[in-house]
């Protein structure tokens, strides 16, 4: 009797607790061939801008990593958890306003999650992300605003950000009904944790070069590797 | 600039219109003076001479202004001929006698919330098409990819440079709603109008760096749509010409 | 001429109406007309405190604003520090209110409707009913433009110019005033037409069109200006609507890239366009600002220095001519659209033309104080300073009508000096004149002189205070609409005057407390007038029984004479009334 009875609590406790075990899918996103040039932004055209770099500055849109690995590649998990709700993290997430670029570049948030949106510049910089679902924002953040408080509401992906008085800025926000998200570091590395055990669609998103998926299968306390490549022949001229 | 450039007045004038400009505006102000302050002398005169305590029966018959009369002709006259020999000749100056594009430097600037984007048409001389299609953060001209003559032009982003002495010819449109590029220095203010290339030139007198301002209402970043106008002398402006061309290299492998 | 007199029943009895039918839904003129000028004084006031608030970030860019900067709203004053766009959105509904719903419903709504019909001898306006709704389809649109700063991303923020495209992609706010603007123009279309019949039809025997008061003329020739010049920016109204919400784009060229990405319309507008039609009213429409002050200054200065106004015909031409030409002049203000020579010239010469009725007008006026026996009510001292006000106003927009001399100053802050001062201590003052000099004839008290002349004294200073500076920051080349003008060299040189200027607006909108608080407290207690005619005029509005009753005249007026027949030599008093037979 006690045996079933620690059985079943056993059991149920194993089931409960896999719910908050989940497993981790992480990767590299590699680059094959020779490294795209960047071209140099045009940081003159606001002598505030200017002032904050020593050295030209490059573009960070296409970024080969020395380990011929990718930077900014936006990886998520894009079919398999519609039906399960998250809870949004009280943590709001930090879009930065630094030397008249944006960081992190690429940002993934929760729908409904807090973005703080910094500018610490002393100069004006105008938010104006253009998004298709959710609706648009275009705030004026001037030298004396270092904070501003933004969410967006419904999941969207990617909508791009812009400066209209610094043009060359450019992010992109990835909003989500979840929180398994990661952008692809300076090692080319991201990592998708706490998934919960079940079968999905990864993507990988850049903003140049499209999106790549592939299937995997998370087991609890599992860790499954789910590795990209892009190259030249993934760039559309349009 | 240690200079004094700026000031209560007029700023400095670095253009070659700006002296006729800066003439009316002078000639005219005088004028203006003269007539409020003699014509205030005689207002202040009336209710002083003819305040109740010191003209207890007021007169019924108008009093003969033939002097007014002789005023207002004078007034009309001058007015005729500031309009007629000042101001008509500098516009039409402006606006018609537009330099040949030989002789002249010319530059498209396409204003767009909320920066002035300048092309220069790079080694070849030859302006780039454009189409609004094409406009990403990296190519905010919007010059057509299948354009060769586009390859080697470059958006020097608000800042405008031009040698001193030469005639400087500039299309102006705008991308998205009504700009005004105004510089003082220059004593010029040209709308730039979205659907519209509208062409004005201008000569300069002296090298230096000078603000560009917006100057028609185009949404939240209109005080920030600041430009520099960077007059420079030939050597240093095609030093930094030679500069921008061999920055924009026409690889594809560059993003 | 029949007029309905709905308080009669079938049989001629005098019917008593409910509240509602006197007070608030009246036909009666004189009630209509106190409606427009209370509602009036009301956005003028709010106007000027928008004004107030801009004044604070122009002379302290980026400071938080003192005391009430923490009653707005997170959005548009964040700790207290104002942001660009509620900068824009109150810049676009300061010009909006005070032209709209300040002036022109002050100058027209309110002196017209109270002031014609008794100057011409009538017991109402020719079709009062149509006057009442001229006031029922004012007042929803001022609260509908009031309303509109709570629209999502708050009210219009394109200037009161609302130049295509800007407002087109503008937030919702813009859709507002575009309603709300239709709404008032319907409303003046409304009285003008009410305004031109009354004067042509209801005038008593005897009153020629060379014998009405200069005011009524004024009246006259403005109603024309409204009737005449409203219609095309109706329409341009109704289509930058539907270029909004219907996906038209009469204003929208094709391949506009906003922010990045092609606008999905289907273009083929023109931007321009807008302006057009805009200008085609909005110029005339200044002139509708000036010739009702015109009109009170005329009559305040004749009655006040008791002698004829001088060159009366040759003013009625004049005044004539001014509406005639302001229909030609619109495209000074397109100057540097990319305009021609041909076009250009034109408007040049048409512009130039015009200021010769101007000055002839104010000449007139002080003319007619040479010889005179002056008093100096604080009406009088409003109407006097309207003069010089006024002309420097009209002297410094020569240098604008002139396009060498414009290409510096277009879009400057010398642009709203000359038209504050032909508006402000222009118009306003006049119009605050009024005021002073008709309250006895509506209420049977004056207002209090010492609290008049408290007011004015501060007003005169203070108005010079604020837009005298403005000639010289708008010549060191700053333009309009900034938000913080020291992100330029030669704005950061002038930044001195521009806190002046604000200094000045502070101090002119603590005096206008004292005309407040004058102006309700004289209701009950001001001294009590001992006649119905206290300044001892000629025209017709002072021979009725003070308040005028329903109907106005006890007896319908004859008129033997013109209206400013002062100090005729030979006749008993120094004043002979237009309506009594022995002079």
């Amino acid at each position: 009797m006690i045996r079933k009875a620690i059985a079943v609590v056993a059991a149920a406790l194993i089931a409960s607790g896999s719910a908050f075990a989940g497993g981790d899918v992480s990767g590299k996103i590699s680059w094959d061939g020779k490294a795209p040039g960047r071209k140099a932004l045009k940081m003159q055209a606001d002598p505030v801008c200017a002032s904050k770099h020593t050295d030209k500055v490059l573009s960070d849109k296409v970024v080969v990593n020395e380990n011929s690995t990718m930077m900014n590649v936006f990886v998520y998990v894009s079919k398999g958890l519609e039906d399960q709700k998250f809870d949004i993290p009280a943590e709001p997430a930090v879009l930065d306003q630094k030397g008249c670029l944006y960081s992190p570049k690429i940002l993934g948030v929760m729908a409904g999650q807090k973005i703080n949106i910094l500018n610490n510049d002393g100069t004006l910089h105008n938010v104006h992300p253009k998004p298709k679902v959710n609706t648009e924002v275009n705030i004026a953040m001037p030298k004396f605003m270092k904070k501003k408080v933004v969410t967006l509401d419904k999941p969207e992906v990617m909508i791009p950000v812009r400066c209209d008085v610094h043009p060359w800025m450019s992010g992109h926000i990835g909003v989500l009904s979840h929180p398994f998200h990661s952008v692809s570091d300076g090692m080319g590395g991201f990592s998708l944790n706490g998934v919960p055990a079940g079968s999905y669609t990864v993507t990988a998103w850049h903003e140049v070069f499209g999106s790549k998926s592939m299937e995997v299968t998370v087991a609890d306390g599992g860790s499954v590797a789910a590795d990209f490549s892009y190259s030249m022949a993934d760039f559309k001229k349009n | 600039m240690q200079e004094k450039i700026y000031g209560y007045w007029l700023p400095l004038n670095v253009s070659t219109h700006g002296e006729a400009v800066d003439q009316l505006i002078n000639v005219l102000h005088v004028f203006m003076a003269l007539l409020f302050v003699g014509w205030g002398i005689f207002f202040v005169y009336c209710l002083i001479r003819f305040r109740q305590s010191a003209n207890p029966t007021a007169q019924y018959e108008p009093i003969h202004a033939k002097p007014a009369k002789y005023i207002e002709i004078g007034v009309i006259v001058f007015e005729a001929v500031l309009l007629v020999g000042l101001s008509m000749p500098v516009w039409s100056d402006f606006k018609d006698a537009l330099p040949s594009e030989s002789e002249a430097l010319t530059v498209h600037v396409m204003g767009e919330q909320f920066a002035w984007n300048v092309q220069y048409p790079g080694k070849d001389g030859v302006f780039g098409r454009k189409a609004p299609q094409f406009v990403t953060p990296e190519n905010l001209l919007g010059l057509d990819p299948d354009d060769p003559n586009g390859k080697d032009d470059f958006n020097s982003i608000n800042n405008l440079h031009i040698p001193v002495g030469r005639p400087i010819l500039i299309k102006l449109t705008s991308k998205d709603v009504i700009h005004s590029f105004k510089v003082p220095v220059l004593r010029l203010t040209q709308d730039a109008i979205p659907g519209q290339e509208i062409p004005f030139w201008f000569n300069t007198t002296r090298t230096g760096n000078f603000d560009i301002a917006c100057a028609q209402l185009c949404g939240l970043g209109h005080y920030r749509m600041r430009g520099q106008l960077h007059i420079q002398s030939q050597a240093d402006f095609d030093a930094w010409l030679a500069e921008q061309e061999v920055e924009e290299s026409d690889d594809e492998f560059s993003f | 001429m029949s007029v309905a007199h709905e308080t009669h029943d079938d049989h001629g009895h005098h019917v008593e109406l409910p509240f509602w039918r006197k007070y608030v839904f009246s036909t009666d003129h004189k009630v209509i007309g106190i409606q427009y000028a209370v509602t009036a004084l009301f956005f003028l006031l709010f106007g000027f405190t928008l004004m107030m608030m801009m004044r604070w970030q122009l002379a302290y860019p980026g400071q938080p604003m003192p005391l009430i900067g923490t009653f707005f709203s997170e959005a548009n004053m964040p700790g207290g520090i104002m942001v660009p766009e509620f900068y824009n959105q109150l810049g676009a509904m300061h010009g909006t209110i005070m032209v709209f719903l300040g002036v022109v419903p002050l100058a027209v709504g309110g002196f017209g409707n109270y002031v014609l019909p008794l100057q011409v001898g009538a017991p109402d306006m020719s079709f009062p009913k149509l006057n009442m709704a001229s006031y029922w389809v004012f007042l929803p649109g001022g609260l509908i433009m009031l309303a509109s700063f709570y629209a999502e991303g708050g009210a219009a923020q394109s200037g009161w110019t609302s130049y295509s495209p800007l407002s087109n992609t503008a937030p919702a706010g813009q859709t507002w005033w575009l309603i709300g603007m239709i709404f008032l123009i319907t409303s003046s279309l409304l009285g003008s037409v009410n305004f031109i019949v009354t004067t042509i039809q209801l005038r008593v025997e005897g009153l020629s069109f060379f014998r009405l008061p200069f005011f009524t003329w004024a009246q006259f020739v403005t109603a024309f200006l409204l009737l005449l010049a409203f219609p095309p920016l109706e329409a341009a109204g109704v289509m930058q609507l539907m270029d909004r919400v219907a996906g038209s784009s009469f204003f929208l060229p094709s391949g506009l890239v906003i922010s990045g990405q092609l606008l999905d319309v289907a273009g083929g507008g023109n931007p321009l366009l807008w302006q057009h039609l805009f200008w085609f009213l909005a110029h005339p429409e200044v002139y509708v600002l000036i010739l009702p002050a015109l009109g009170i200054v005329s009559e305040i200065i004749t009655v006040n220095s008791r002698r004829p106004l001088w060159g009366y015909r040759t003013l009625v031409y004049s005044i004539i001519s001014l509406g005639f030409l302001s229909f030609i002049v619109w495209a000074h203000h397109m100057f540097m659209t990319g305009m021609g020579t041909a076009m250009s010239n034109f408007f040049q010469t048409t512009t130039m033309i015009i200021s010769i009725p101007s000055v002839i007008i104010l000449t007139a006026l002080a003319l007619s104080l040479n010889g005179g026996s002056i008093r100096f009510p604080t009406s009088m001292l409003f109407a006097l300073a309207f003069i010089p006000m006024f002309a420097i106003g009209g002297l410094t927009g020569l240098p604008l009508g002139l396009t060498a001399a414009d290409l510096h100053l277009h879009d400057t802050y010398y642009v709203i000096a000359h038209f504050h001062y032909v508006v402000a201590p222009g118009t306003v003052f006049a119009l605050l004149a009024g005021v002073y000099h008709w309250y006895p004839k509506v209420t049977g008290r004056k207002m209090n002189e010492a609290l008049g002349k408290l007011h004015f004294w501060i007003s005169l200073i203070g108005i010079n205070v604020v837009f005298m500076p403005m000639f010289f920051v708008g010549m060191a080349g700053v333009s309009r609409r900034l938000y913080d003008q020291t992100q330029y060299a030669y704005g950061a040189q002038v930044q001195g005057l521009t806190a002046m200027s604000s200094w000045g607006a502070w101090f002119l909108g603590a005096a206008q407390i004292f005309f407040i608080i004058n102006f309700f407290w004289s209701r009950k207690n001001g001294e009590k007038v001992e006649s119905d005619n206290p300044w001892n005029a000629t025209t017709l509005e002072w021979a009725t029984p003070t308040p005028p009753p329903h109907g106005n005249f006890p007896e319908v007026p004859k008129v033997y004479r013109g209206p400013y027949e002062y100090s005729v030599p030979g006749a008993k008093s120094d004043f002979s009334p237009q309506h009594v037979e022995e002079g």
